[in-house]
């Protein structure tokens, strides 16, 4: 146990000093987790209403989907990015592979059907008195969808917390779409894999200290949001 | 009277199985009428149906007034929904809706009163989960009359409530129709509205 209480004050000194490497790899998860998730909500937030909230032929089938893709190995979709961004691949000339854009494209891909699927699930879950409610006091159709959106914004903003959680927390596409380059493409969960596996537990402690953090304040906010609410 | 609702040879199905079946009714103007029968008479059917919430199956159901008939008839379900949002953005969201913001504090005060919310002011914060089942009830009806509807429909509205509860929402309908308001109202209770001057009864039959 000597080697976590000198990691746990290794990590300390870390954080207090604001040592370069750390906070590097700090900055490119938050930079790249931010991006994808708001790339994800962008695309997934409507679709998981249309498909929520709509019926029409293939619902089921697109819920089929979007609930499998769920499952969806993260190395699967960091090879199938691989392919499409190698210097052979199609998009290679983009010169995206071990670069942050293509860690996003990635982690967009990752947190896009968590997005989709309990978006949809959160508006289908809805009291269909509510829709009923919207139409008997008048409002039009886009009124409708509307109020119904704000009617789940709590378990939309849960919904975005969950996908949040995903994306900063993984490692294959981080690993294999940004290779872990120092000081660029190296985030807290690939320094935490390559700390360990060379004996250094001092920075992967402190990137876990961090990332416990993160995880606190967003649902420490997420929490107060919905006191707020009352929801 | 002029006439509101004209009902001809109305039948409703479910699946193919039938829900309700009415060969002719005229709704008039300023008229509270009664709908009685039993459970799975078609009463709540009858009412989202003159609500615009569902089509008949077969038969006409006309209705004579504006080019928008949604935002003339308001229907209070059985069992009303709130919105998770306070009770004045509830109380006032029909009129949101519509793009009318003139005054709203005014009118909303004035039909949370009519409702039979002596200090309407201390409800307008609240929230739906902070409320017992009469208030949602009289809340719900508020937010429908603040509208000043043509029409207004009510589904078992004193079913959940207790007896103060049921004679402030009796208030209410009795200063609607006094504004030339149509009520139809689907009931259990013959006698709810025994004290009113003027009630048409229209009884359902099981199909």
């Amino acid at each position: 146990m000597g080697y976590f209480y000198d990691g746990i004050l290794k990590a300390a000194d870390m954080l207090l000093n604001m040592d370069a490497a750390t906070f590097s790899a700090i900055e490119a998860t938050l930079a790249s987790t931010a991006c994808a998730l708001l790339c994800a909500m962008t695309f997934g937030l409507p679709l998981g209403f249309l498909i929520g909230y709509t019926d029409f032929p293939g619902k089921k089938l697109a819920r089929l989907v979007s609930d499998t893709l769920l499952a969806f190995p993260t190395v699967l979709i960091g090879l199938l990015v691989y392919i499409f961004i190698t210097y052979r691949g199609p998009l290679g000339h983009l010169g995206l592979l071990f670069t942050l854009p293509g860690m996003v494209i990635g982690q967009t891909i990752l947190a896009l059907p968590i997005i989709v699927s309990w978006t949809a699930q959160a508006v289908e879950n809805l009291d269909p008195r509510c829709r009923q409610t919207l139409l008997t006091l008048g409002a039009s159709p886009w009124q409708t969808a509307l109020h119904t959106m704000r009617e789940v914004r709590y378990d939309l903003a849960m919904v975005c917390v969950t996908a949040f959680g995903r994306v900063v927390t993984e490692v294959g596409v981080a690993m294999m779409l940004g290779g872990n380059v120092r000081y660029h493409t190296r985030t807290m969960t690939t320094a935490i894999s390559l700390e360990t596996s060379k004996g250094e537990f001092a920075q992967g402690i402190a990137m876990g200290i961090v990332l416990l953090g993160i995880a606190f304040i967003v649902n420490a906010a997420l929490t107060w949001l919905r006191h707020r609410g009352r929801a | 009277m002029s006439k509101v609702f004209e009902i001809r040879s109305l039948r409703k199905e479910y699946g193919g199985l039938p829900a309700l079946e009415l060969s002719e009714l005229d709704v008039m103007q300023g008229e509270l009428l009664s709908l009685v029968g039993r459970n799975g008479s078609g009463k709540s059917t009858l009412l989202r149906m003159l609500a615009f919430l569902e089509e008949p199956s077969f038969g006409t159901l006309k209705y004579f007034g504006g080019a928008d008939p949604r935002r003339e008839v308001t229907l209070l379900l059985q069992n009303p929904y709130l919105l998770r949002c306070s009770v004045f953005e509830n109380v006032t969201l029909g009129l949101r809706l519509r793009g009318d913001r003139a005054d709203l504090s005014a009118r909303y005060a004035e039909a949370m009163k009519a409702a039979g919310f002596a200090c309407p002011e201390a409800m307008a914060s609240r929230f739906s989960s902070q409320l017992s089942g009469g208030e949602r009830q009289r809340i719900s009806l508020a937010s429908r009359i603040i509208m000043k509807p043509r029409v207004l429909l009510l589904d078992e509205p004193t079913a959940h409530v207790d007896a103060a509860s049921e004679l402030m929402i009796l208030d209410t309908v009795r200063a609607c129709l006094e504004q030339d308001t149509t009520v139809v109202c689907a009931t259990h209770d013959r006698q709810l509205f025994a004290g009113f001057p003027s009630v048409r009864e229209v009884e359902l039959k099981r199909v």
